[in-house]
């Protein structure tokens, strides 16, 4: 990994070669920052933060179905029913989305049908295909971890808040949720992390308009053979990824801090 | 209160399995259409699964992946296990040290681990040749990730046997290799089963790493589909997902299969099938 540190302070020499580094700049860099680029770096964000948020609002009330209102019994069913998307391969799943999305497809039928849509659907080779795609592709990783985690808990835990006077949203948000928070660090960070140097969902559905940086980095080393552009653009990747993941943490740390200080000062209070 | 929310919650989860399972069935469906491109629907039989039989190129693709993934799950399934069974036995100073890293190949950008293999195939290829053979650089790239998975199965299941069965075997004077052999290997043989069939399906299905690292003559059937997307997509695109679809599915199955045998709930099978161990099985 090194390498493409090293590299991406290196340079194109030529057409016919793809790095070279016997001089080193942060040209590469420069470039990398440059705007258009730096647009399709801020256009990743956006599609990862937003998409691993509605992979947790969608995934978090199917786990909480699964391991609380699903006898155990039947749970290995269902969950043999989310591992086989899961295990379908990733550019296979991608594509069936082009063959529902496209203009005539099954889904402008269907909105057609509804009466919601009637010409020909626009959704293919857009920024919003992608993020539905993405959504679709990392909803397992989030489901899985926070089905593990909810699984754990027990349920004489809630039923005790409950008897002790809790409704059921004061419920989940003291005492589900802070519980299974380890399993929901685990699904956000699994599906933040891939989601982000994600190329393949961008090149299936994005089409022009919906790039994203992996895709770019895709195309600095295999298509235009620009390494060091490539390399550097891999570390802003990686750096970006981890600036978030630290601005989420220490939020999240921070934040657990000021309520246990809120309650410390309450409990002073009521004594 | 309870009979609104209750029937929510299952509106809820049969949205998420037509969503989820949505695609698929699409690219099953689409697979039995006989046009000419794979979105436009024109009139149901079997010439996709025909042109596909009579493709040699596809066929040479589909070769390719499964001797990638032979040959990676062996290398995946050799060094996880003996790397499971120390961390699991002997666990010195350097043992976070070792969980660290194996959860970092976890965690890194599958792109990242790519361009890295690709630079450095590229580098070592310059002085030896054996790093330009395209077979070798799939099974170096896929049994990177997957060593890091059998590992930590196998650790998991070595933590949870009682040395004391080793120990007896030592006392009663077998020898260390009989006792691996007739001893650890029994009691862990379920793990290596079921990572050697998990290591062999990640690698059948690996695109972005096969993407980057492989050479013109053995491309891997992810990356033949990748091209197609590229330039037009044909139903047959669909024939061999499909069949590959149904071979992933028969892999991961017997690995359920063998972890149930083992004795192995729910919980546990589901943390190996999504390879989520990330060192927190301690808890």
């Amino acid at each position: 990994m090194l390498w493409i540190l090293f590299y991406s302070f290196g340079y194109k020499p030529d057409l016919y070669h793809s790095i070279a580094t016997d001089r080193l700049s942060l040209g590469q860099y420069k470039l990398a920052a440059s705007n258009t680029f730096f647009q399709t770096f801020m256009g990743t964000l956006r599609i990862s933060l937003t998409g691993t948020a509605l992979c947790f609002l969608i995934g978090f009330p199917f786990a909480y179905w699964l391991s609380v209102r699903v006898p155990p019994s039947r749970r290995p069913i269902f969950l043999a029913l989310i591992l086989i998307p899961f295990w379908t391969n990733f550019l296979v799943r991608t594509i069936g989305w082009r063959i529902l999305l496209a203009p005539s497809g099954i889904f402008a039928g269907v909105l057609h049908f509804l009466g919601l849509h009637s010409t020909a659907l626009e959704v293919l080779d857009t920024r919003g295909a992608v993020q539905l795609g993405v959504v679709y592709n990392y909803l397992p990783l989030m489901i899985l971890p926070l089905y593990v985690a909810l699984d754990r808990l027990d349920p004489g835990l809630r039923e005790a808040s409950k008897d002790l006077g809790a409704g059921r949203v004061r419920t989940l948000f003291k005492v589900t949720i802070p519980l299974v928070s380890p399993g929901i660090i685990a699904g956000l960070l699994l599906v933040f992390i891939p989601l982000s140097g994600d190329f393949i969902t961008a090149t299936v559905l994005g089409g022009a308009k919906g790039n994203m940086a992996g895709r770019m980095i895709y195309d600095q080393f295999l298509i235009a053979q620009n390494w060091a552009l490539g390399s550097a653009m891999a570390v802003v990747l990686i750096l970006l990824i981890a600036a978030v993941v630290l601005f989420f943490g220490s939020i999240a740390i921070i934040g657990r801090h000021i309520i246990r200080y809120r309650r410390r000062v309450e409990l002073a209070i009521a004594l | 209160m309870r009979d609104w929310v209750r029937p929510l919650f299952g509106m809820w989860a049969i949205a998420v399995f037509l969503f989820l399972f949505a695609p698929i069935v699409a690219i099953v469906v689409f697979s039995f259409n006989s046009g000419r491109s794979l979105e436009i629907w024109d009139g149901a039989g079997l010439s996709a699964y025909v042109s596909f039989l009579s493709n040699g190129v596809l066929h040479s693709a589909i070769r390719t992946s499964i001797y990638a993934a032979i040959g990676s799950a062996i290398i995946a399934t050799l060094f996880g296990s003996l790397a499971g069974i120390v961390l699991a036995r002997r666990p010195g100073k350097w043992q976070i040290f070792f969980v660290a890293l194996l959860a970092l190949v976890l965690v890194t950008p599958e792109i990242v681990s790519a361009i890295a293999l690709l630079i450095w195939d590229v580098r070592l290829g310059e002085s030896w040749s054996f790093f330009t053979n395209g077979l070798i650089r799939l099974w170096i790239g896929h049994s990177l990730f997957s060593t890091a998975v059998v590992t930590l199965i196998i650790r998991a299941r070595m933590s949870g046997i009682d040395e004391s069965l080793e120990e007896a075997a030592a006392d009663l004077y077998a020898p260390p290799f009989r006792r691996f052999r007739q001893v650890t290997l029994p009691l862990m043989f379920p793990a290596v089963l079921a990572g050697l069939l998990l290591s062999f399906s990640l690698s059948l299905d690996d695109t972005i790493i096969s993407t980057f690292v492989s050479v013109a003559g053995s491309t891997p059937w992810p990356v033949y589909v990748f091209s197609a997307v590229r330039t037009v997509l044909r139903p047959e695109i669909a024939a061999v997902s499909t069949v590959m679809f149904l071979l992933t599915l028969f892999a991961v199955g017997v690995v359920a299969l063998v972890l149930r045998q083992s004795g192995s709930n729910a919980r546990n099978i589901t943390k190996t099938l999504t390879g989520e161990y990330g060192g927190n099985n301690r808890a």
